[in-house]
């Protein structure tokens, strides 16, 4: 339904009937019935930034959800343990060497937040194991000295970079896909993410049983090391294919599996699927706020959902408590 | 995906326990379902190309060769001086759009527009069912004009880094938009301005001016800029030299290097000159410069920030308010239109000024 709203709503007007229709024609093959425009508006435009929207949001608050029980931290946050900035740095690097380079932004980013995580990881480790708040302390660290880096690398960026770069900090859907074949892009992505979300979601048993402590969990037979070990990668990859696709998209790691434990509870069994669908939706309609509140001029989705989302947030925080 | 999380609830309502089958279960499902999206991914239509008519291959400033229909009859800019550009070639009935950050001259604000230069709706621009999309470096987003092409839309990006390079852009830009005559014309007229300030200005040496893109931060112009060019032609060079685009430089440099005249531009200073002045003397640092204790600040119009037809206007104010004794002979503001009213305005002021002291002598 979301869906639906966000393919109607836009700076060119089509009604639903003819959105419609111009997916039944090409459903059936018929696409030279479909006007030009509808075309380019439909495939060209809206489905592909719903499918990036539905992906990007989805990564996100999955990486949040697994992060939130990693770490057993309220707080935590696809962003915390630094693997934005070292995505962001990864971007900024890419656009200082090789500006002009098709999905090098992409590549870059993804190499920024890969390496990120395993420094991070490894300074995470204590006596062999990995130890939530050394990790979220490594996390936090790692943070700030890459956004200095950052700040020291802006200075040396000029004019036309620094746009693309100020866009993609604040989170931009609009960029388009390094490859012309979009589906095959759209597919690749999605296959990531479900097989990162999958491993993930493997877990969430042992994930709930972890979250009422871990030497209970140990002694129940779980081997807390391991689902440690696969929720971190898993959610960092989900991170870094979220981050490289669509620059730093804010809260929606943070909120929505909170929302949706308010919503359904606690149970990851629950909560991973949930919070993938719930920030699937999230994004895109943040996106579809995002292009049509000042229309025809686009605000970065990044905004769009810090905007709606802490108002959302502190609504469901408070009603819960009374 | 969605299929998927269907039997994730199912699977959650079922039992309390993932068996190792349950596991393998989810492996195949995900496996399934991946391929099922790749196999979709490919056998999908793939977007084609919508060139209606017959198009030349051009390489444009930014190196992308684009296609450019021959005939040339809907124009969308992106920014303001691709606007101007359209508007001072003649072609504005063939402007269907542009942005909203496009106010010169007047009647550009009139014409529809597709959104900022650098979040522009894509979709809007789609719905003007443009020939030619022009975009410019110098304010546009690489990947707006990426996305566009991406959609078969013809976009020509223009890349000036000078005034020079403003001028061949504009010949590229006429040629592409049928108006070869128009342009040529155009950049002769210009040129010849340009060579009539230089030539009065030949002999002197150059005035070291700071360049006030911003006050506070103090945000000046870098040695590549268009602007620098543009104040090398009005007989001026930055205090200031830098590789990065548009720095922000520290005021105590600023004293260390005591500029002869500071100039600020149009939008971001007050409209009463002697106010800025004042407030200036009244600033700390500020005041420790001469050229302020002198007066020595020019406001120049704001076709100075854009790589446009209005430039040469802006590079001959400059010219004439730094330059006054070389320029006293010529009639003030004589080939000043009216919106150029202001800078006519500050010459004058200046120019009184200098007669005023000249009197108390």
């Amino acid at each position: 339904m979301v869906c639906v709203v966000s393919l109607r709503m836009g700076a060119y007007p089509i009604s639903v009937r003819d959105i419609v229709s111009t997916l039944f024609n090409a459903a059936t093959g018929r696409r030279e019935e479909i006007p030009v425009e509808f075309w380019q508006v439909v495939f060209g435009l809206r489905l592909p930034r719903i499918a990036l929207g539905i992906l990007v949001g989805a990564s996100l608050s999955t990486a949040g959800a697994g992060f939130q029980a990693l770490l057993r931290n309220p707080l935590a946050d696809p962003y915390v343990l630094g693997v934005s900035s070292g995505a962001a740095l990864g971007a900024i690097v890419s656009l200082i060497v090789a500006p002009h380079t098709v999905g090098a932004i992409q590549m870059a980013a993804f190499v920024g937040a890969a390496s990120t995580i395993a420094v991070v990881y490894f300074l995470g480790r204590r006596g062999g194991q990995l130890d939530s708040p050394t990790l979220l302390l490594a996390g936090i660290v790692a943070a700030s000295f890459l956004s200095a880096i950052i700040m020291f690398l802006l200075t040396m960026v000029t004019g036309s970079e620094l746009r693309s770069i100020a866009f993609w900090l604040m989170g931009d859907l609009t960029a388009p896909p390094p490859t012309t074949n979009v589906l095959g892009w759209l597919g690749f992505l999605f296959f990531v993410f479900i097989v990162a979300a999958g491993a993930m979601y493997t877990t969430s048993s042992d994930l709930n049983l972890i979250l009422t402590g871990e030497q209970e969990a140990k002694h129940l037979g779980v081997n807390v090391n391991r689902v440690k070990f696969v929720v971190y990668i898993a959610a960092s990859v989900l991170t870094g294919l979220a981050v490289s696709v669509s620059g730093a998209i804010g809260y929606v790691g943070l909120l929505v599996p909170h929302v949706m434990r308010m919503l359904f509870g606690t149970d990851y069994r629950m909560l991973i699927p949930t919070a993938a669908i719930g920030g699937a939706i999230a994004i895109v309609l943040a996106d579809t706020l995002a292009r049509t509140v000042v229309a025809p001029t686009e605000l970065p989705v990044g905004a769009m959902t810090a905007l709606a989302g802490a108002p959302v947030f502190i609504y469901l925080m408070r009603r819960r408590m009374r | 995906m969605w299929r998927g999380a269907s039997l994730y609830s199912r699977g959650f309502f079922v039992g309390r326990e993932f068996t190792r089958a349950g596991r393998k279960v989810f492996c195949v499902i995900y496996f399934l379902a991946c391929c099922s999206v790749t196999q979709r991914a490919t056998a999908a239509p793939r977007q084609t190309s919508s060139f209606k008519r017959a198009a030349k291959f051009v390489t444009d400033e930014t190196g992308r060769r684009v296609a450019i229909p021959f005939s040339v009859q809907r124009i969308v800019t992106l920014a303001p001086d691709l606007t101007e550009t359209v508007y001072a070639l003649g072609l504005e009935d063939k402007l269907v759009a542009d942005t909203t950050f496009c106010d010169t001259p007047a009647a550009a604000r009139l014409k529809p527009h597709i959104g900022s230069p650098q979040a522009p709706s894509l979709e809007a621009i789609v719905a003007m069912h443009p020939d030619l999309v022009l975009a410019t470096t110098s304010i546009n987003r690489a990947e707006t004009a990426d996305a566009l092409l991406r959609l078969g839309i013809s976009v020509y990006t223009s890349d000036p880094h000078t005034v020079r390079g403003m001028l061949n852009s504009i010949v590229r830009m006429a040629d592409l938009m049928g108006a070869n005559e128009q342009g040529t014309v155009l950049v002769e007229k210009l040129q010849a301005r340009l060579d009539a300030v230089h030539a009065r200005m030949a002999e002197l040496p150059l005035v070291h001016v700071l360049f006030v893109v911003w006050e506070d931060p103090l945000i000046t112009i870098g040695q590549n800029t268009f602007i620098a060019d543009a104040l090398r032609w009005a007989g001026a060079e930055s205090v200031i030299v830098a590789d990065q685009n548009y720095p922000q430089v520290s005021l105590e440099e600023i004293v260390r290097l005591q500029p002869e005249y500071i100039l600020f531009t149009g939008n971001h200073s007050e409209s009463n000159d002697d106010h800025q002045l004042g407030r200036l003397r009244a600033r700390p640092a500020w005041k420790a410069l001469k050229a302020i204790q002198l007066g020595h600040i020019v406001k120049v119009d704001d076709e100075i920030t854009k790589p446009s037809p209005g430039l040469v206007g802006a590079i001959e104010q400059i010219a004439r308010a730094l330059h006054p004794d070389v320029f006293s002979s010529r009639a003030c503001g004589g080939s000043f239109d009216v919106r150029r009213g202001t800078m006519a305005g500050v010459f004058a002021r200046t120019r009184w000024e200098r007669e005023r002291d000249f009197c108390a002598l």
